[in-house]
């Protein structure tokens, strides 16, 4: 009976966090919202299948670019280095794959899993600010791929051999956004059921505690960054699948801006301490929904998509800029 | 002396920093089973060297450490401390704002609660449960830390140091052990009622624990402890057991203050005193509030005047001389200078223009610890060592500036090897000297002074002092907000003592000094 | 030498460090330059070639070496840049040389929005500006249509080639900037408070610094010398074109940080700018004479932008580096 009473008790703590959780999470309304103003303008559009299967897979890029940064978030430091880890990492894949065969699209975790390591080495040991350290990493790996088409030859770095990733056995599920699925299984897995979320958190709300508090916090930053570089490796696979079996090999800075947008959208602030992977899954559909949504309406040019993309990351910023006041910042 | 009570027992610990500052100097203290034992002492006495030293954060020069009475090594590390049964909870920043409940109770402890790498939530959150019915903590447990009041805060905070002493001991399985708790000023950011609520705690908490309390806050000190050991210099001055005798509060106040008298050097600038009322009001304050720091707050302050707010820590006083400088902004209320209103959310630039100056001794808060001391100086004083060429563009001549740092510094006896020394490099008493002495040429017509001389020697402090009192006699008004009750006697006309953020009395410099029995 | 005059010259050496890594590298750059290249700075018109490369890139520079002084960042400076010359070059044919006024409103309009969103509403500087510099490549996308501009009239050119005393007017444009550049954060009270602010914030704001006023402005200046580097260059190539972008924020931050600025802000200065500069543009001309891919070259400066942004870096000052 007794025990009863606790799981009751227990149960009760898990719905209230529950109903906390939508109430904090301001990218829900917005996602119920944004698909009801799409919805009323242009029904016939937004509400097709094709367009579902479209929204599906522009989910899982941008999910997969922000996943995992948002635990290098967590602590309140900042990774970009994902754009060079999916670019040079696929180039990888190209270069590998005449030796290695199918398996050298293992190529991109390890690869991944490196650079993370390298980076939260760095950034903790030399203690360079870590956006200029990783986005200084993405350049360079950025233009490493370039290099690597240029004087190979090709115009893309294609592996037609990973073709058959890309039939999706499940109808109106695309295989990009089967393959995301259990890289956002593991994330939340992170998050929630092991220490690593607590950690990262208490890292992030109040370093010096969590110090006192007994947490090897140079061990901890070097393991989230690691896990970033890790998980965007695992992620890119699916946008490697996405693009046709092939990587990007030019820099687009509103690619870069993609994974930022999505993680402050989900409203986990930069200066850490709170959020998670399922906030920047939130975040990821409601940048998803508005671009899809805008390019369906009449007389918005494409070509036009970095001045929304720095629009719309303003106003994000903006919008989260709540959490960040009262501290002066650099 | 030791009886089978005792638990822990340190012999003459000594600690020297940097070769010369002898923080301990041969201290024993004894903790038994199951009471609370204070150590109280001004800022500066050694109470937290010693504190460090218990936890393994420090290691003593020498000295030697008994458990149950036998001998062991000092602790190495925290961790080493937990082994041994010692924690702490820290003054402040030892709270993670955004954790939820039990993530903070079990932070760095879920090792035991984790099964093929899955933290068991359901576990955790249920032992939260039961810890929390057991010792009489009533929160949401889904809630973040950051939510919920100050004492509750701190409750939880004691509650994860035992438990985490519980959780890593290496006890021989024979005898139960009891958990030492230090708590370091655990009261301070509380209201009343809040610490009456605390202190029930801990009384029940007493029941299976020690306590080490440090604080300087007398009458909660007499009301809790079992024993308590005063600490001054370095030396632990006295040692009662208020069991068995009978201590006053002044006689407690006496032995931590110390004998040595300011009173010549006060006796010398005297001709201030008491004659302020027929001066000019430079500062009107008129129901200054700030929510949950101080509320109606409201005086004038006259030329050359000094008026003191006392209190213990975090009774709103440093609140109220940063709510005059703009650092902090009040809710609402009036600040008249010269007649004219200031505006409350005015920042600190606004405030010097008019004539507000502000010196804080807290290190590296308002110093340049890697300019030279020149730049330092002239940084409030640019009119001085600026030419204009053209109406809009001043051009700094560092002639100029090299002339003002050079008649500070001799002013003030700064010791350095010339105007371009790195502030860094000085000794604490010369950097508060840097800081304080930039306002000696500016000549504001109020200096708000904040811990002016928290951390530095007496020669130093009293060198600080004479420069104060001088500005007060050129007529430059002065708020005071300190920790040393000698301070006020030296420095204050007329002192205005807080609780809570609320004006209790208002006290002249004598009514103080005998209050204080200085 | 003798043990002491070894520990002498180590302890000189690291506190000099950031002043003899740029120097050194300097006199090394010139040599291997030399060597790579026999025609390296034989003749005049090699030099002005180099004056030609080296003076819009100063100017930018200057501006953004007074953000990072300030202990900020500001990545808009290249967008900014190539909006000012797009603009410069959109309405020059129906404004004239109005149109600079046009170029470098916009520019400071950029520098304000920057300033204001650190200041005031105290989001980190490098997001914001990560962000309006996007809005400023959409912008400048937006009104040229993604197409090369030329202007062939000759006043357009003439502001940046006018020939004076052998060297082209933009040298002398340059300098006359970093010269402004270096009174300010030397002479005026100003530059103190922006190396006040970079070397500690909260003692700035309690000395009486109106941090927010100063933010704002050093953003702005640093977007109106920006949109004057747009301007020269755009004179300077007879017209304006997408390519220069946010990538080349990599030459202008590795100068900065060559030159011993460091990235934690109140270290540094305009003066080491100029070094820094002269190594990365005159490296980049090197390399690229030498036929060294462009991105092989970004991978170079990437590389020693870091390494010299590691090395700078005041540690003593920093507790928490996020």
């Amino acid at each position: 009976m007794k025990s009863g009473l606790k799981e009751l008790r227990v149960g009760a703590v898990v719905i209230t966090s529950a109903w906390k959780l939508i109430k904090m999470n301001p990218a829900i309304w917005a996602i119920i919202a944004l698909v009801i103003i799409f919805s009323a303008i242009v029904p016939e559009r937004f509400l097709s299948p094709s367009n579902f299967v479209a929204i599906l897979k522009s989910f899982a890029v941008t999910s997969m670019l922000a996943v995992g940064p948002t635990f290098v978030i967590l602590l309140g430091s900042i990774d970009v280095s994902y754009m060079g880890i999916w670019m040079f990492g696929g180039a990888l894949v190209w270069l590998l794959y005449p030796y290695l065969g199918l398996a050298s699209i293992a190529i991109y975790p390890i690869f991944g899993l490196l650079v993370g390591l390298f980076n939260g080495v760095v950034h903790v040991k030399a203690k360079v600010p870590s956006f200029i350290l990783t986005l200084a990493m993405t350049a360079l790996l950025a233009f490493l791929t370039t290099y690597v088409r240029n004087i190979s030859g090709v115009l893309t770095l294609t592996v037609p051999a990973y073709n058959f990733l890309r039939e999706s056995p499940i109808p109106y599920l695309p295989s990009p956004f089967l393959l995301a699925l259990p890289v956002i299984v593991v994330a939340l897995f992170l998050m929630f059921f092991t220490k690593l979320g607590t950690y990262f958190c208490a890292i992030g709300s109040n370093e010096e505690g969590a110090k006192l508090a007994g947490i090897n916090v140079e061990k901890y930053k070097i393991l989230a960054f690691t896990l970033s570089g890790l998980l965007t490796g695992l992620g890119s696979i699916a946008i490697f699948v996405h693009l046709g079996c092939q990587t990007r090999v030019d820099f687009d800075p509103s690619e870069l801006i993609r994974g930022l947008a999505a993680i402050v959208l989900g409203g986990t602030p930069l200066a850490g301490g709170m959020g998670g992977p399922h906030r920047t899954l939130l975040g990821a559909l409601v940048y998803v929904l508005i671009f899809n949504g805008l390019f369906l309406l009449p007389g918005v040019d494409p070509n036009h998509l970095k001045l929304y993309v720095g629009t719309l990351l303003l106003g994000a910023v903006i919008a989260a800029s709540r959490a960040l006041k009262g501290a002066l910042i650099a | 002396m030791s009886t089978t009570n005792s638990i822990l027992e340190v012999r003459n610990i000594s600690k020297t920093f940097d070769r010369v500052v002898k923080a301990l100097d041969n201290v024993s203290i004894e903790i038994r089973r199951n009471e609370i034992i204070s150590v109280v002492g001004e800022n500066g006495a050694g109470k937290s060297t010693l504190m460090k030293i218990l936890v393994g954060i420090y290691q003593p020069d020498s000295g030697e450490m008994y458990y149950l009475g036998r001998r062991i090594p000092f602790p190495k590390s925290p961790l080493d401390a937990l082994r041994k049964g010692i924690s702490i909870v820290y003054q402040e920043r030892g709270v993670i704002p955004h954790l939820k409940v039990y993530q903070f109770l079990f932070l760095g402890l879920e090792e035991k609660f984790t099964k093929l790498g899955r933290l068991q939530l359901g576990k955790i959150i249920g032992l939260t449960q039961s810890i929390f019915e057991e010792l009489g903590i009533k929160c949401d447990l889904a809630s973040s830390m950051y939510e919920l009041p100050p004492s509750v805060q701190k409750m939880v905070e004691i509650a994860r140091a035992i438990l985490s002493v519980k959780l890593m001991v290496e006890g021989d399985g024979e005898s139960e052990v009891t958990p030492i708790i230090i708590l370091d000023e655990p009261t301070a950011p509380l209201s009343t009622e809040e610490r009456d609520a605390l202190f029930n705690y801990l009384l029940n908490l007493k029941k299976s624990n020690s306590f080490i309390f440090v604080s300087h806050i007398i009458p909660e000190v007499m009301k809790f402890s079992d024993r308590i050991y005063v600490l001054r210099d370095g030396k632990v001055v006295a040692h009662h057991d208020l069991s068995s005798e009978k201590v006053t509060e002044d006689q407690l106040f006496r032995e931590i203050v110390g004998r040595e008298s300011y009173y010549s050097l006060w006796a010398r600038y005297v001709y201030g005193v008491g004659k302020a009322e027929g001066k000019r009001v430079v500062l009107s304050v008129r129901n200054l509030t700030k929510k949950g720091y101080f509320e109606n707050i409201s005086f004038d302050l006259h030329e050359g005047e000094c008026i003191g707010f006392f209190g213990p820590a975090g009774c709103g006083k440093s609140e109220i001389a940063r709510a005059l400088y703009g650092e902090i902004f009040a809710d609402h209320g009036e600040i008249i200078m010269d007649g004219k209103h200031v505006k409350l959310k005015s920042e600190p630039y606004a405030r010097i223009k008019i004539g507000i100056g502000y010196f804080s001794g807290e290190t590296g808060k308002e110093l340049f610890l890697f300019w030279p001391i020149r730049k330092n100086l002239s940084l409030v004083n640019f009119e001085k060592v600026c030419k204009k060429p053209l109406k809009i563009i001043s051009v700094i001549s560092f002639n100029a500036e090299r002339a003002l740092a050079e008649k500070i510094m001799k002013k003030l006896r700064i010791r350095a090897p010339s105007t371009e020394t790195e502030c860094y490099s000085l000794s604490g008493g010369n950097k508060q000297k840097v800081s304080v002495g930039k306002w000696l040429e500016k000549s504001p017509r109020v200096l708000i002074l904040e811990d002016p001389t928290i951390g530095i020697d007496v020669g130093a402090r009293e060198e600080i002092y004479e420069v104060l009192l001088e500005m007060k006699g050129n007529g430059i008004a002065m708020i005071l907000a300190s920790d040393d009750p000698k301070e006020y006697a030296i420095l204050c006309d007329k002192i205005i003592s807080l609780k809570n953020g609320v004006v209790q009395a208002i006290y002249t410099n004598e009514e103080f000094r005998r209050l204080m029995g200085l | 030498m003798t043990m002491a005059q070894v520990w002498v010259f180590r302890e000189w050496l690291q506190r000099n460090l950031n002043t003899v890594i740029p120097v050194a590298g300097f006199i090394v750059l010139i040599l291997g330059l030399r060597i790579a290249n026999p025609y390296f700075l034989t003749s005049w018109d090699s030099l002005i070639t180099l004056i030609y490369g080296t003076s819009w890139f100063l100017i930018a520079a200057c501006g953004l070496t007074l953000v990072i002084l300030m202990g900020s960042f500001d990545f808009s400076v290249p967008s900014v840049l190539k909006l000012s010359a797009m603009i410069f070059a959109i309405l020059y044919p129906s404004l004239g040389f109005s149109s600079i006024l046009v170029s470098v409103a916009v520019g400071l309009i950029f520098g304000f929005i920057n300033g204001t969103l650190l200041a005031r509403f105290n989001i980190p500087s490098f997001m914001a500006t990560l962000a309006t510099s996007m809005m400023a490549e959409g912008l400048a996308q937006v009104i040229s249509g993604g197409y090369t501009r030329i202007i062939t009239d000759p006043a357009f050119r003439a502001i940046s080639t006018t020939m004076i005393l052998g060297l082209p007017s933009i040298f002398y444009w340059a300098i006359l900037i970093w010269a402004a550049c270096l009174f300010l954060t030397f002479m005026t009270p100003f530059g103190r408070a922006i190396y006040a602010v970079g070397g500690n914030i909260v003692g700035a704001r309690l000395a009486g610094i109106n941090v927010k006023m100063v933010r704002t402005a050093v953003f702005m200046i640093c977007a109106l010398l920006a949109s004057i580097a747009g301007v020269l260059y755009a004179s300077q190539i007879q017209g304006a074109h997408m390519q220069v972008g946010v990538l080349d924020m990599i030459p202008l931050f590795a100068s900065v940080v060559v030159g011993g600025t460091a990235l934690t802000g109140g270290v540094g200065g305009i003066h080491r700018t100029l070094l820094g500069v002269l190594i990365i543009r005159w490296l980049d001309s090197g390399l690229s004479m030498l036929a060294i891919d462009l991105n092989v070259r970004m991978i170079i400066f990437g590389a020693i932008a870091i390494t010299m942004a590691i090395l700078t870096i005041d540690r003593r000052r920093i507790k928490i580096m996020k």
